[in-house]
């Protein structure tokens, strides 16, 4: 099954850069050949604003808060099957659970 | 029906200064200079029950108080005519068509709290609204009921129009603020709240339109006269506003207390096409839905909050029967989600998902899971934002999911409303 890699782009994370990282995220995975598994798309607003940018992977339920260019590397790895970045991981608790339930859902 | 505000019963036309004063015009305002302190203004509007019309409905009394007993010597008074609800035209009709009575209210208010400078912020659509205001000042000052030393008194006003930008929020009172500091129209964290500290940090008072109509017959013909319309908890009359759904719309005034019926078939003329009435949001697109079985509650504040809903400024939306309700949910939603100014990211992420939410169980996508995750969400975000903007896209969901449940299987199940 085909999972989704969500990148934020409502205000506050695009003017932290989340479209810029959401394009280089796309060309990664198209590089990588990872499209079969992983489909890059853009989220209106986890609620989060203020770690921004924000990157859920999903029915995954991976959250990666403050996402720099630097960081993609990392990220694409683990999209490639390599280790979760835990220096990501920087959400509280009860937002993600929210979040996720809504993502298993289908709301997204 | 003769109201307090509108004795006639109906709008008629404008009235200007010579119309005004050939009733009872600044007679409120020559007597309070001549035998009323501030503080016995105060205490005159506390005793009359008279409570904010923007929605809130807070004691205006007390809001004044509160203001009045600030140490700072420098104070402000606003007129919050920023009304932007959708439906309500209740401030715009009252500034156009009795501006001197709305200013009347504006300078007695300003004595009460001791503000030497007051601010008529006006929705900026309501070009009609703002000339009617700016003529009216002109008329008065012309006559020195506002500027310097009012009748020979030391007390001296400063009023100023300033136009307000026409999005939802720029109503909210600590954003007229912000508007009038020159900055954007943005809510401000509280508290502190305006009236201790507002406008460049000063004591202010920020009262709605209809608010301060009310005030100068309250001082004329006094509390026990103004007690004797509507109910002990909300006394006199309130405006509220008909839109086309019915066959008269238009503003009513009508006493606290009448019957919801009363508003809809007497004064509205009924559903247009003689259609049943499927459900009723007395107070604007953040008030919960009420059954037909509703129709002879009060329209007062505690009956409509004992019945799960809220009389907010009076704005009263009819759905008809044959109407879908997530199809009217999907509305308020992208209201609420177009409306949110963004800043706090609570409210952002709220007003997003929940327009998300509903547009999927519209499409049919989902199945009931996705009605639980209506209440998860509002729960999650309650009282998290600045204003209060973060709170109203609740009540209408949640008692639609209550009261209406067959809607939402009807989307859930075939993918669109009932009946179709």
């Amino acid at each position: 099954m085909k999972q989704v890699c969500l990148v934020c782009v409502n205000v506050d994370c695009k003017s932290r850069g989340s479209e810029e990282i959401k394009k280089e995220l796309e060309k990664r995975v198209a590089e990588k050949g990872l499209s079969d598994n992983w489909e890059v798309r853009p989220y209106i607003c986890f609620g989060a604003c203020q770690d921004g940018p924000n990157i859920v992977l999903h029915p995954e339920k991976s959250w990666y808060a403050g996402v720099k260019m630097e960081d993609l590397d990392d990220i694409t790895d683990h999209l490639a099957g390599g280790p979760d970045v835990k220096r990501l991981d920087k959400i509280d608790t009860s937002l993600k659970e929210l979040i996720y339930q809504l993502l298993d859902t289908g709301v997204y | 029906m003769a109201g307090i505000l509108f004795p006639s019963g109906t709008v008629g036309s404008r009235k200007g200064l010579k119309e005004y004063r050939s009733g009872e015009g600044y007679a409120a305002l020559a007597k309070t200079l001549k035998d009323l302190t501030p503080q016995q203004v105060v205490q005159k509007i506390s005793e009359s029950g008279l409570r904010g019309r923007g929605g809130a409905g807070f004691p205006t009394g007390k809001k004044w108080a509160i203001t009045a007993e600030c140490a700072d010597q420098t104070r402000y008074l606003i007129l919050n005519g920023g009304e932007d609800e959708p439906g309500s035209k209740k401030d715009r009709l009252l500034m156009e068509f009795l501006p001197h009575l709305v200013l009347e209210g504006v300078i007695l208010a300003s004595y009460a709290v001791g503000a030497a400078k007051a601010y008529l912020y006006i929705n900026a659509q309501y070009q009609n609204a703002i000339q009617s205001m700016t003529d009216a000042l002109a008329e008065a000052k012309a006559d020195h009921y506002w500027g310097e030393r009012i009748f020979g008194t030391d007390f001296s006003l400063e009023i100023s129009v300033i136009p307000a930008p026409s999005n939802y929020v720029a109503g909210e009172d600590s954003a007229a603020l912000e508007v009038i500091e020159n900055k954007k129209p943005l809510p401000r964290q509280k508290p502190p709240f305006p009236a201790t500290a507002g406008l460049f940090g000063k004591p202010t008072v920020v009262n709605n339109v209809e608010t301060l109509a009310n005030v100068p017959v309250i001082i004329l013909k006094g509390s026990a006269w103004y007690k004797t319309f509507g109910t002990a908890e909300s006394p006199g009359t309130m405006i509220f506003s008909l839109n086309e759904e019915v066959n008269r719309p238009g503003i009513y005034e009508l006493p606290f207390g009448t019957p919801l019926r009363f508003l809809i078939e007497e004064c509205g003329g009924g559903v247009k096409g003689a259609k049943e009435i499927k459900a009723v949001q007395p107070g604007g697109p953040s008030s919960a839905f009420l059954t037909p079985d509703k129709l002879d509650i009060p329209l007062d504040h505690n009956s409509l909050r004992a019945a799960g809903s809220s009389i907010g400024c009076g704005a009263v939306h009819l759905v008809a029967k044959g109407s879908c309700i997530v199809e009217e949910l999907v509305r308020i939603a992208d209201f609420f989600a177009a409306e949110s100014c963004g800043q706090c990211p609570a409210c952002r992420m709220e007003t997003n998902m929940l327009a998300a939410i509903l547009k999927k169980v519209q499409r049919g996508e989902g199945g009931p899971p996705l009605l639980d995750q209506f209440n998860k969400v509002i729960s999650f975000n309650k009282g998290k934002g600045f204003c209060a903007l973060i709170n109203m896209p609740g009540p209408p969901i949640e008692s639609a999911l209550r009261l209406f449940h067959s809607d939402f299987d009807s989307h859930l199940d075939h993918g669109h409303c009932p009946g179709n």
